[in-house]
């Protein structure tokens, strides 16, 4: 009886087999005139992202009946993200059309011959032109053609509870004009109103790329003779900027203004920050992103429906207030179209349809995302949705890209080390900037590097 | 099995207190995943509701975040783990019972490959699947999973097969049955329990593998629960934990009753070791 | 499992036909087959191309990986060179040896005797227990371990109802609690595995030493243990060859921190492969946990000989 039990099992492997061939490959079929074109985007976490490209998508299969959209939405971490565009971009046959590419992958992913150059297409769309010279530069390859048109950005700024700074007697709303104002502000606030943490600046290696984005390049870029390359692209070692930016962090911590190791070694940092922290009052202020008002929407985990009137937003003031007075960091996604297209034109007209006026705009408001088109920007619903659209707005001519080359994640993981050392108070500044600068030029090579002031 | 000796109570009993504190500290860590489920306000301590609510599993249990990809789960493990099976019983009964000079060095070959690190060859693995395209196929994810859990299903199948006495063979070999035919009818029955360990072994590490088919599968209806549990993970740090702990027990809960309906169906009555006393 | 492998030598068949043509061995060998060509496809094709890749400088994006160039033995100079290697090879092994050598196969061994002389209903509470860590998805595991050490987590709940009040476990104990959850996470393995082995060993055996006046712990050390030594060692080469490979429970709990101080050779792999891009370099310490694995199974082999044909 039980010796049918191996052949049984064979069977049913045939039989799931069987089922199985028959429903797989059936996406891939392509008929004569029409075109199907892959769409790809990361899916983490973000209903509104999903919502607005399948709205698209619909939008343009309307207008485009000889065009099906193949829509992939990808889930997983943002760099798992990445590791699965790369394998698909490798092969012809699983290289999508469009991709929904991070403005930081860009420039290695065109080295990389996964993309295409727009130029052409560009040069024939009329919305091109409200895109404004830094916007378009930051969909450029280092070959100095385009790859990618932005869809919109973010920024950051210094996050402050106004409840708090009432206890502590500190007038709002609050725009310090130096680093030490804002440290001042900390000071204060340590003294007066002891139970809550006086500031947040993102350090160590725990918190990975925010460490840098959302913490040490919005000093380092608004430091005298700060930034992390020359304006050739040379990486600057050496440099004073990049000393006294690790100073700050330094003080931050050794002060205890900051959060101790416990909270800053934590794989959840930033959701302790955003989701706990601000909403319950523990924590005064926070340099964080444009986006993190996502945390309290209606449709959040723990929705913060007050949070409108309890957090002030200033920009992050230069180091000594020298022009241009703020700094901000930004990043943002394009949308691209992949090399091994075979529909440019479909695949470009895809992108055109996604970031016509209206689309986004939605986006914007949908996915509190700081507008790049100029018409979306100045749009009297997009400036009603939200109270600080215009704010942030404000900090874009003075905002930083960050070097998007692909030695950039290298570099960034040693600023992190550099951070970490600093705010454990295992190594000083100085020391810190040095291991930096011997890490750095082991990455790009000697060449590549020039010693800043 | 009973200990009938004088100290043999004394015994049951100090063993029966280990067991349970033992049994208390792996529960342990279980119990936050049970309660912060209930708890619209979910954070990472283990503390009772307020209110116990269902309302994240309403919001988890929706056809596009559970169903469909448990289903893709299901398909992709009990595929591989049936595929594993079958084709390590196959290699592992001669392994056992004929000694040939390739033995020695295909089972430490195959106990080396045990420890690969599957996640850094990925890469080539991808390419390999587009050239024979089976990129996008549940079947070619399945053949590679299974191939993935086949070293160490070779190898622990082939120690099961070593347990089963050849006496018992040795009758069915006189009746001059093919050594396939003894292998159907007298071993496998016989090591029913160690069938039972590989296939759960496999179908375990299936259903939780996340890089395999998130790299192999394209379309989004394809994928299974160990990638669309990535959801719940936020993009800028956001984790809504009650949802996170709840599907996390969707997720969790299907393997369980297979582990226990199967250990049930051999654990029981022990076919091996009732062999054994012959 | 048993260390019986004396049936299959002694094989009275096999004794008779010896001298049997070679094309008998050959048929033989044919229920081999699927299994040699799966592997063959699947996974000897794509290590060999890998092992090649830790001699490139290839790399997911970026020039490199349009033109990936053969740069020698440089990844594997550099990776000698550079400072976090020798702490990822120490973590790795103490990682290892915590809490697969010692925890998961004590633990396992430990709950493999106490359920023989337990009770029934005891056994089975305590194997559902064991076994729900280990079918939990890994993901959903080392997210429950991670809320369990936290500071506000589960562990520090219960010391603080005895007076203790606990650590943030995963920054001041970062290795301890990463072993720890592995060895509620993988004990089960060898649970099963011993309990089957412990099975095998015929009672009259022990039974007889018990007439001769030995005590419990003495039978078990002098006479169980010597009688599964082939489980042991199988399940410790087992055990040490998963527990090489484990990453996302660390990931997840600590990311390798605080700073490298949780960062095992697969997390500086993933690091290196997947966050930099740089493929080449990532395989080449793939290669490197290969050879650490290499070690540990030729150490367990010499000591305990399992009879492996």
């Amino acid at each position: 009886m039980k010796n049918k039990r191996l052949i049984g099992a064979a069977a049913a492997v045939l039989a799931v087999s069987a089922a199985l061939t028959g429903c797989s490959g059936s996406s891939q079929s392509q008929a004569d005139g029409s075109k199907t074109i892959k769409v790809v985007y990361s899916d983490a976490n973000s209903a509104a992202l999903v919502s607005w490209f399948t709205e698209v998508t619909a939008e343009f299969e309307k207008s485009n009946p000889n065009i099906t959209v193949d829509l992939e939405p990808i889930k997983g971490a943002v760099s798992d993200y990445y590791t699965k565009l790369a394998l698909m971009n490798s092969n012809p046959s699983t290289a999508p059309d469009v991709i929904y590419e991070d403005s930081f992958q860009l420039k290695s992913d065109a080295e990389a011959g996964y993309l295409a150059p727009l130029d052409t297409n560009l040069a024939a769309w009329a919305d091109w032109s409200q895109y404004s010279d830094s916007v378009k530069q930051a969909g450029q390859g280092s070959d100095g053609k385009t790859y990618g048109v932005s869809v919109g950005t973010d920024a950051r700024a210094l996050w402050y509870n106004k409840d708090i700074f009432a206890k502590a007697g500190i007038s709002v709303p609050w725009q310090p004009k130096t680093w030490e104002d804002v440290l001042n502000a900390a000071r204060t606030i340590k003294a007066a109103v002891p139970d809550v943490t006086p500031m947040n600046v993102y350090s160590g290696a725990a918190i990975g790329e925010g460490a840098s984005t959302q913490g040490f390049l919005m000093l380092d870029y608004g430091a005298q003779n700060g930034g992390l390359t020359d304006s050739s692209g040379k990486w600057l070692t050496g440099s004073t900027g990049f000393v006294n930016s690790l100073d700050f962090i330094n003080t931050v911590y050794s002060e205890k203004l900051g959060y101790g190791p416990q909270v800053t070694s934590s794989t959840t940092y930033s959701t302790q920050v955003r989701t706990q922290d601000l909403p319950a009052g523990k924590l005064a202020i926070d340099l964080d992103g444009s986006y993190i008002p996502q945390n309290w929407g209606a449709t959040a985990a723990q929705p913060w429906p007050d949070w409108t009137n309890v957090m002030g937003v200033a920009a992050m003031p230069t180091e000594t207030g020298q022009a241009p007075a703020q700094n901000s960091i930004s990043g943002g996604w394009t949308l691209a179209v992949g090399a091994k297209t075979k529909a440019q034109d479909a695949a470009f007209s895809f992108i055109s349809t996604a970031l016509n006026k209206d689309n986004a705009q939605k986006l914007a408001i949908d996915y509190s995302l700081i507008p790049v088109r100029q018409d979306v920007s100045t749009d009297p619903a997009y400036l009603a949705s939200n109270q600080n659209a215009a704010f942030f707005a404000g900090l874009i001519p003075d905002t930083h890209f960050r070097p998007a080359t692909s030695q950039y994640s290298q570099v960034s993981n040693q600023i992190q080390v550099a951070t970490e050392a600093v705010m454990t108070g295992q190594q000083s500044p100085a020391d810190a900037a040095k291991a930096y600068d011997t890490a750095v030029t082991g990455i790009v090579g000697a060449d590549n590097t020039t010693t800043g002031k | 099995m009973s200990l009938s000796s004088p100290s043999g109570r004394g015994v049951r009993l100090t063993s029966n207190a280990v067991l349970l504190l033992i049994a208390l500290t792996f529960i342990a860590p279980l119990v936050w995943l049970v309660l912060a489920s209930l708890n619209s306000t979910a954070s990472l301590s283990a503390e009772l509701p307020g209110t116990p609510t269902l309302d994240n599993f309403a919001q988890v249990l929706t056809p596009a975040l559970s169903f469909v990809p448990l289903w893709n789960s299901f398909l992709i493990s009990a595929g591989s783990a049936l595929i594993t099976v079958v084709v390590a019983i196959l290699a592992a009964y001669p392994l056992s019972r004929f000694k040939t000079r390739f033995n020695k060095p295909f089972l430490y070959g195959v106990l080396f490959a045990t420890g690969l690190p599957i996640t850094a060859m990925m890469v080539p693995v991808y390419s390999l699947f587009v050239r024979i395209g089976l990129v996008d196929s549940l079947l070619g994810t399945i053949f590679f999973m299974a191939t993935s859990s086949l070293p160490i299903a070779i190898w622990m199948t082939k120690n099961f097969v070593d347990g089963v006495p050849t006496s018992l063979e040795e009758a069915a070999w006189m009746d001059g049955a093919s050594s396939m035919r003894t292998l159907r009818s007298v071993v496998v029955p016989l090591m029913r329990p160690g069938i039972a360990v590989v296939f759960i072994y496999v179908f375990i590490h299936s259903w939780g593998n996340f890089f395999v088919p998130f790299v192999l599968l394209l379309s989004p209806e394809k994928q299974p629960a160990s990638v669309s549990i990535y959801t719940f993970f936020g993009e800028n740090g956001a984790i809504a934990y009650g949802q996170l702990a709840a599907y996390s027990l969707v997720y969790s809960i299907p393997v369980l009753v297979l582990y226990v309906i199967i250990s049930r169906g051999v654990g029981g009555s022990s076919a091996l070791a009732g062999a054994v006393k012959g | 499992m048993t260390s019986s492998a004396t049936t299959a030598a002694d094989h009275p068949l096999r004794a008779r036909r010896i001298g049997v043509l070679r094309a008998r061995t050959l048929a033989r060998s044919v229920p081999l087959l699927p299994a040699i060509v799966l592997i063959a496809i699947f996974l000897v094709g794509p290590i060999i191309s890998s092992f090649y890749g830790s001699f490139t400088n290839s790399s997911l994006t970026g020039s490199a990986a349009q033109n990936p160039s053969f740069v020698g033995f440089d990844n594997y100079v550099n990776l000698f060179k550079s400072p976090g290697f020798p702490g990822a090879v120490i973590l790795t092994v103490i990682f290892i040896f915590g809490s697969a050598v010692i925890g998961q196969n004590v633990v396992g061994m430990l709950l493999a005797a106490l359920m023989r002389s337990g009770g029934r209903v005891v056994g089975a509470i305590v194997g559902t227990a064991v076994v729900a860590a280990w079918v939990l998805p890994e993901i959903v595991s080392a997210f429950a371990a991670y809320a369990f050490f936290s500071e506000e987590g589960t562990f520090n709940n219960l010391l603080s109802l005895v007076g203790i009040d606990g650590p943030n476990w995963l920054f001041t104990f970062p290795m301890l609690s990463v072993i720890l959850a592995n060895i509620w996470r993988g004990t089960a393995f060898s649970m099963l595995v011993y309990s089957a082995a412990l099975q095998d060993v015929p009672p009259e055996i022990t039974e007889a030493a018990e007439m001769d006046g030995a005590s419990g712990a003495k039978r078990f050390f002098l006479i169980t243990l010597p009688m599964i030594r082939g489980s042991i060692s199988t399940n410790l080469m087992l055990t040490t060859l998963q527990t090489l490979s484990v990453f996302t429970l660390i990931f997840v709990m600590t990311g390798g921190g605080p700073g490298t101080a949780s960062t095992t050779l697969p997390l500086l792999a993933y690091q290196e492969a997947f966050k930099f891009s740089q493929l080449g370099y990532g395989t080449a310490i793939a290669t490197i946990l290969l050879l650490v694995g290499a070690v540990f199974s030729f150490i367990y082999i010499r000591a305990l000989k399992p009879e492996v044909d």
